[in-house]
C-alpha cells in the first residue's frame, strides 16, 4: 500500500508538473460545464413552436353558447413556448432542420367538429426527436388540458339546455333540425287533465303511473345541472411549481457532461500515465522486484479515479451555480452530492482501468493517447445510442463504463428512488473495472520486456 | 557465488536475442560483456537485474530488491522529478532507511546538480550520474552497468569506476557492458565476449588478451 502511495504522489506531482495537460485538465470541465449551463439556460427559454392554422379559425369561436377569443387562448401557450403562425410547408421544412421544436397542427374541420360539439376535434402535434421534445409535448398537454376544461363548461352548459328543454319543453334544435318538445312541465299537466276527464279506469290508472315516472323525471333532471359539473371535474389539481429537483432535462444533461468529461479524460489520462512509465524507461527498473505489477495497474486507477473525482465536484459544482444563477428548477445537486461522488469513484476507476489497459497494449506515450482517444470515442458515442434504436449498438456500450456512468449519475443527482439504479450501475462499473482491471495486469507484463 | 545464470535465453518470436547462456558472478569479480552492439550484451543484463524476463533458463541469487543494482544503457528515472525526487522516490521504493539523507548523500558522492533543476533539463552526463545514483541506492551487492560511461567526462568516468570499485571491495561484484577496451584493461577481471546473442569466449582478462577475439575488438 505504502509503494502505491509512493507511485500515485509521484502521478500527481507529474500532473502538476505538466502546465498543458493540467490547463486542459481543469479548462477542459469547466468549458464542458459552461456550455452544459447555457445549454440549461436555453433549456429554461421558451422554445419556438409552429403554429398551422388549417382550419383558419375565426377570431371568436362560439360553441354551446360560450364564445372563446381564439388569439387569447393561443396567447396562454405564448407563456410556456414561443407560438409562431406558419403555413405546413414551412412549419414541416422547419421542423426537419431544427429550428423549431414541435408544430401544432389545426386540421381542416376542426372549429365545425367543435361546433357540432358530437364528435371530438383533434389537434396534431408533431416534435422532433431531441430533448425538448418532451417538454413541448408537455406543453401542449397542458394547453390541451386547460381548452378541455373549459369547453367541457360549454358542453355542460348545453347539454343542460336540453335537459331544460326536457323539463320545460318549447323549441329545440339539434344538428340544424328545429323541433317542438312538449316538455315533462306541460305533459304532467297533461297527464292531471287526463286523470280528471277520463271515467275509464284502466286509462287513469295508466295516467298516474305516467304522473309517477314524470315526477321523478324532474325531479332527477332537476339535480342532473349539478351532477355533470361534478362529473366533469371529480378532481381539480393545483400546480405547486415552487420546488423539485426531477427536471429530466437538466439531469440527462449534468450527466452526461460528466460522463462524456470523465470517459475522455480518465482513459487517456491512465493510458498516456501507464506509457510513460515505459517511455522513461523506469518500467523495468520498477518491475524487477520494487513494485508488483498489479499494483502498478491499480496506482494508475487510482489516479484516474482522484481526477475523476476532482474534476467531476468542479463540473457539479459550477453547474450548480449556473443552474441556481439561471434558475433551472431541478438544478440543485447539493444534497445529493455524496453519491455523487461515489459514482464519480466508480466511473473513474472503470474508465481509468480502460485506459491502463489501453496504455499496456499501446506500449509508448504518443501511440497510447491516440489509441485511447480513438476507442473511446467511438464507445462513448454507442453509449448515446438509446435502448430499442440500436439494439446491437446497445449491448456493445453496456460493455463499455460510458453508459452506466451516466445512468449512475442521474440516479444519484435526481432519481426520487435512485437506489435500484445505483446498485444495479455500480456492480456494473465494479464488474468493468475488474475485467479492464484484469486484462490490463496481463498486458502491463508486455510493457516489462 | 553472488549470481547464477543458468541456461538464460530471450527470444522474440523467431529472432534470438540471446542464445542459452550460463554465467557465474562470484565475490570480488568484475567481469566485462563486449561484443558488437545488438550481440546480446544489454539483453543478458536486463535479464540478470529482472528486469526482463527470460524465455529459457532462470536465474538465481536475485532476492531482495536492494541486492542488484541495475545501471541501463538509457537512464531509467523520472525526466520531471528534480534528482532529488527521484532518489527519494527510488529510496522509499527500496525501503531504504532515511530517504531524504540518503538521497543528500549520493547528491553529493555523484556531483548531482541540487539547485531545483528537473531532471530533463540536465545534461546527458548529469543524467547517466542519476542512473547510477539511483542503482546504488539499495547498497547492492552486484551492480550492472550497461555501457555507463558513454556520455561521461574523463572526470566522471573516474569516478563512476571509483564507485564500482568500492562495490567490489565490499565483497560485491561488477558485470559491464562496454565498447571501450581500455575500460577494460583497468578494470575487468574476467571477460565475455558475446556475438549475436551468443558467448563466443569467457575467461580472465589474460586469457582474453591471447585470445584472436581480442583482435576483434582491438
Amino acid at each position: 500500500m505504502t509503494k502505491i502511495r509512493l507511485l500515485l504522489a509521484k502521478d500527481l506531482r507529474l500532473l502538476g508538473r505538466s502546465p498543458a495537460l493540467l490547463a486542459a485538465l481543469v479548462l477542459y470541465p469547466l468549458v464542458f460545464a459552461v456550455l452544459v449551463g447555457l445549454v440549461v439556460r436555453y433549456a429554461n427559454d421558451r422554445p419556438k413552436v409552429a403554429f398551422v392554422d388549417l382550419d383558419h379559425l375565426p377570431e371568436t369561436l362560439t360553441v354551446g353558447g360560450q364564445s372563446f377569443n381564439v388569439p387569447r387562448v393561443i396567447s396562454q401557450v405564448q407563456g410556456s413556448v414561443q407560438l409562431v403562425a406558419m403555413d405546413e410547408e414551412d412549419a414541416d421544412h422547419e421542423l426537419a432542420n431544427g429550428s423549431i421544436v414541435a408544430e401544432i397542427v389545426v386540421p381542416r374541420g376542426f372549429a365545425s367538429k367543435l361546433r357540432g360539439m358530437v364528435e371530438s376535434p383533434r389537434l396534431v402535434l408533431r416534435t422532433a426527436h431531441g430533448g425538448l421534445s418532451s417538454r413541448v409535448e408537455q406543453q401542449t398537454q397542458a394547453l390541451v388540458y386547460s381548452l378541455n376544461r373549459r369547453l367541457q363548461r360549454a358542453y355542460i352548459d348545453a347539454n343542460l339546455q336540453y335537459v331544460k328543454l326536457l323539463v320545460e319543453g318549447g323549441q329545440g334544435s339539434f344538428l340544424g333540425d328545429e323541433f317542438d318538445v312538449v316538455g315533462l312541465d306541460r305533459a304532467a299537466q297533461m297527464l292531471e287533465e287526463i286523470k280528471q276527464s277520463s271515467n275509464d279506469p284502466v286509462v287513469v290508472q295508466r295516467a298516474e303511473e305516467l304522473s309517477v315516472f314524470v315526477r321523478e323525471a324532474r325531479l332527477a333532471l332537476g339535480a342532473s345541472g349539478e351532477s355533470l359539473r361534478a362529473t366533469a371535474n371529480p378532481i381539480e389539481l393545483e400546480t405547486d411549481t415552487s420546488g423539485g429537483r426531477t427536471w429530466l432535462l437538466s439531469a440527462q444533461l449534468q450527466a452526461y457532461a460528466l460522463g462524456l468529461t470523465l470517459a475522455f479524460i480518465c482513459v487517456l489520462l491512465a493510458a498516456a500515465a501507464l506509457a510513460a512509465e515505459r517511455d522513461e524507461n523506469v518500467i523495468g527498473r520498477l518491475t524487477r522486484g520494487l513494485v508488483r505489477l498489479a499494483e502498478l495497474v491499480v496506482v494508475k486507477v487510482l489516479l484516474a479515479v482522484l481526477v475523476a473525482v476532482g474534476l467531476g465536484v468542479v463540473i457539479a459544482l459550477v453547474f450548480g451555480v449556473l443552474a441556481e444563477a439561471f434558475g433551472v428548477s431541478g438544478g440543485e445537486p447539493w444534497q445529493r452530492l455524496p453519491l455523487l461522488v461515489l459514482g464519480l469513484a466508480l466511473a473513474g476507476a472503470a474508465f481509468g482501468a480502460f485506459g491502463t489497459l489501453v496504455g499496456a497494449l499501446a506500449r509508448d506515450s504518443r501511440t497510447a493517447v491516440l489509441v485511447a482517444f480513438l476507442a473511446a470515442l467511438p464507445l462513448v458515442l454507442l453509449g448515446l445510442v438509446p435502448e430499442g434504436a440500436a439494439r446491437a449498438a446497445w449491448w456493445a456500450a453496456r460493455f463499455f463504463p460510458f453508459s452506466h456512468a451516466v445512468r449512475f449519475f442521474q440516479a444519484s443527482l435526481y432519481d426520487a428512488s435512485p437506489w435500484g439504479t445505483l446498485g444495479r450501475e455500480a456492480v456494473w462499473l465494479l464488474a468493468l473495472v475488474l475485467a479492464f482491471g484484469a486484462a490490463a495486469r496481463v498486458a502491463v507484463r508486455r510493457l516489462a520486456m | 557465488m553472488l549470481l547464477s545464470a543458468r541456461g538464460v535465453a530471450r527470444r522474440y518470436g523467431r529472432v534470438v536475442a540471446l542464445a542459452p547462456t550460463s554465467l557465474d558472478i562470484r565475490t570480488g569479480e568484475a567481469v566485462a560483456l563486449i561484443g558488437p552492439n545488438g550481440a546480446g550484451k544489454s539483453t543478458l543484463l536486463s535479464i540478470l537485474a529482472g528486469a526482463l524476463e527470460p524465455t529459457e533458463g532462470l536465474v538465481e541469487g536475485r532476492d531482495g530488491t536492494g541486492r542488484i543494482g541495475w545501471v541501463p544503457q538509457r537512464p531509467a528515472h523520472y525526466s520531471r522529478l528534480t534528482p532529488r525526487e527521484n532518489l527519494e522516490l527510488f529510496a522509499r521504493l527500496e525501503g531504504v532507511d532515511d530517504p531524504p539523507t540518503t538521497a543528500a548523500r549520493f547528491i553529493e558522492l555523484l556531483e548531482l546538480p541540487d539547485d531545483g533543476r528537473l531532471t530533463a533539463q540536465l545534461s546527458a552526463g548529469n543524467q547517466q550520474r542519476l542512473n547510477l545514483a539511483v542503482a546504488l541506492l539499495g547498497r547492492p551487492e552486484v551492480l550492472l552497468l550497461d555501457e555507463p560511461t558513454a556520455s561521461l567526462d574523463p572526470r566522471q568516468r573516474r569516478r563512476l569506476w571509483d564507485v564500482a570499485s568500492r562495490v567490489r571491495e565490499r565483497e560485491g561484484a561488477v558485470v559491464f557492458a562496454t565498447q571501450n577496451l581500455e575500460e577494460l584493461e583497468h578494470f575487468a577481471t574476467r571477460v565475455i565476449v558475446l556475438l549475436d546473442g551468443a558467448v563466443v569466449f569467457a575467461g580472465s582478462l589474460d586469457e582474453f588478451r591471447r585470445a584472436p577475439e581480442a583482435d576483434v575488438f582491438a
